[in-house]
């Protein structure tokens, strides 16, 4: 008994240790150089890989823009970082445009009407695929698909209604690509105390939406009316222009205007 | 001589490790999006195959069962496998950064690669010599590269075609490897026996 556990002891070590030996010297061999500026880089981006700037890792974004030296955009740093790193690689520092996310759904579960149930994986893609779950079929289904890819955390679900941390929220649009109808979007943010958006995606007639949902969008208009509006209606759903310049208050009119009370409003 | 042909032939075409035995699915899936990265998967796994394969026939004979030790053949095998990737990796990131990153994630991945592992033990339940393990080897992972080149031209295919939302990438992908699969069995009577 004693023997194998030796033998075997010995027969594992020794196979360990040739393989390491080799492995050890062909590394020493086959070292490849790295840039030790990508490194320096690299410790000043975020390091949260959230793949806003197309690449999909922080460690690919820093090489490339060691390599190419053109002006970049890293969204999650703002300027801080931005200007930084520009400043290490010698080049011109870009106006960083901050985004946030907002999510065109706002009713809770007991105002989104359901008239069959689900029964299945818990993830709103396969909700989406099939006729189950909910009635609204431009509606969030609150499964959370987007709560687990948010690399910052920022977005939970509070009674069946997805709510969006604005302090917390990088604007790196992960969610946006993985929400299956497109809810998310993300609207320009210089620093407003509030974000005001439209909490409907449904794009049908009054009585469709009167009958999968409170607080759907009926296409109205009360808010496109109001003087100097950034509102504008189109396929029977309201829409916020953010590229136009306007203030707040016009929005918290809207807000307070609305009948079914589906303008709503983020603290930031 | 015989033997070697017939080995060569039936692993790779009849008894093929990812059409027939369902090993490896993982990269077969994974990797056969596109060719070029494909090719550079199929060298590789050809490449720990073929290495692993004799490695491991030595091992085995000249030092476990020599030593009673037969036992440990699957950690063993493990071990040999693992460091063998990890020599692939360190060239392919010397000698092609562009494929390193199109592999990505999949190149460490072969370590746990069900068909290299089942590659190893199969070719020790068969009391294969020598020189029959490295054909084995070497075949088992041409007909993983075979299918997979012929799986990742269909997929290039795939994406001029319009598909059905619901099929769209997973579901597509299994049905066409289920395709596939069904058309490997036409090789079943290459062989008369």
């Amino acid at each position: 008994m004693n023997e194998i556990i030796i033998k075997g002891l010995a027969v594992m070590g020794g196979l360990g240790l040739a393989f390491s030996v080799t492995l050890a010297y062909l590394s020493h061999r086959l070292k490849v150089e790295s840039n030790p500026l990508v490194e320096k880089v690299l410790d000043i981006l975020p390091g949260i890989n959230c793949g806003a700037c197309g690449f999909s890792s922080c460690r690919n974004f820093a090489e490339a823009i060691v390599a190419e030296r053109k002006p970049f955009t890293c969204i999650p740093g703002g300027e801080d970082v931005n200007r930084k790193v520009s400043q290490l690689l010698g080049i011109q520092s870009q106006e960083v445009k901050r985004v946030k996310a907002v999510v065109h759904c706002g009713a809770t579960k007991d105002e989104k009407k359901v008239s069959s149930f689900y029964v299945g994986p818990t993830s709103c893609a396969f909700v989406d695929i099939t006729l189950g779950g909910l009635d609204c079929k431009y509606g969030c289904i609150g499964l959370g698909d987007c709560v687990s890819v948010c690399p910052a955390g920022a977005i939970s679900i509070k009674r069946g209604k997805v709510v969006i941390d604005i302090k917390k929220c990088i604007g790196c649009g992960r969610c946006a690509k993985v929400c299956p109808r497109n809810l998310f979007e993300l609207v320009p943010w210089q620093g407003e105390s509030k974000i005001y958006f439209v909490a409907c995606n449904n794009e049908e007639k009054v009585g469709y939406v009167k009958t999968v949902c409170e607080r759907g969008c009926i296409g109205c208009g009360i808010c496109v009316r109001i003087k100097d509006s950034p509102f504008y209606l189109q396929n029977n759903l309201s829409h916020i222009n953010y590229q136009q310049i306007f203030n707040q208050e016009i929005l918290e009119e809207a807000k307070n205007k609305c009948p079914t009370k589906c303008i709503q409003e983020l603290d930031a | 001589m015989k033997e070697l042909v017939l080995i060569f032939i039936s692993t790779v075409l009849i008894n093929n490790f990812v059409l027939t035995y369902f090993l490896g699915i993982c990269p077969f899936l994974g990797v056969s999006g596109r060719l070029s990265s494909a090719i550079g998967m199929g060298f590789s796994v050809i490449f720990v195959m073929t290495f692993a394969s004799s490695i491991v026939w030595l091992i085995y004979h000249l030092i476990l069962v020599k030593l009673n030790l037969v036992f440990l053949e699957y950690i063993v095998f493990i071990l040999v496998i693992a460091s063998l990737v990890q020599i692939v990796e360190m060239f392919v990131r010397k000698y092609s950064p562009s494929l390193y990153q199109a592999l990505g994630i999949y190149l460490p991945l072969i370590t746990t690669n069900c068909a290299i592992l089942g590659c190893a033990l199969f070719m020790v339940a068969r009391n294969y010599n020598f020189l029959e393990a490295v054909v084995y080897g070497f075949s088992a992972g041409l007909g993983f590269t075979v299918v997979l080149l012929v799986m990742a031209g269909i997929r290039e295919d795939l994406n001029y075609c319009e598909v059905p939302k619901v099929f769209r990438g997973a579901p597509i992908t299994l049905i066409t490897a289920g395709l596939l699969a069904l058309c490997f069995m036409g090789f079943s009577g290459l062989i008369r026996a």
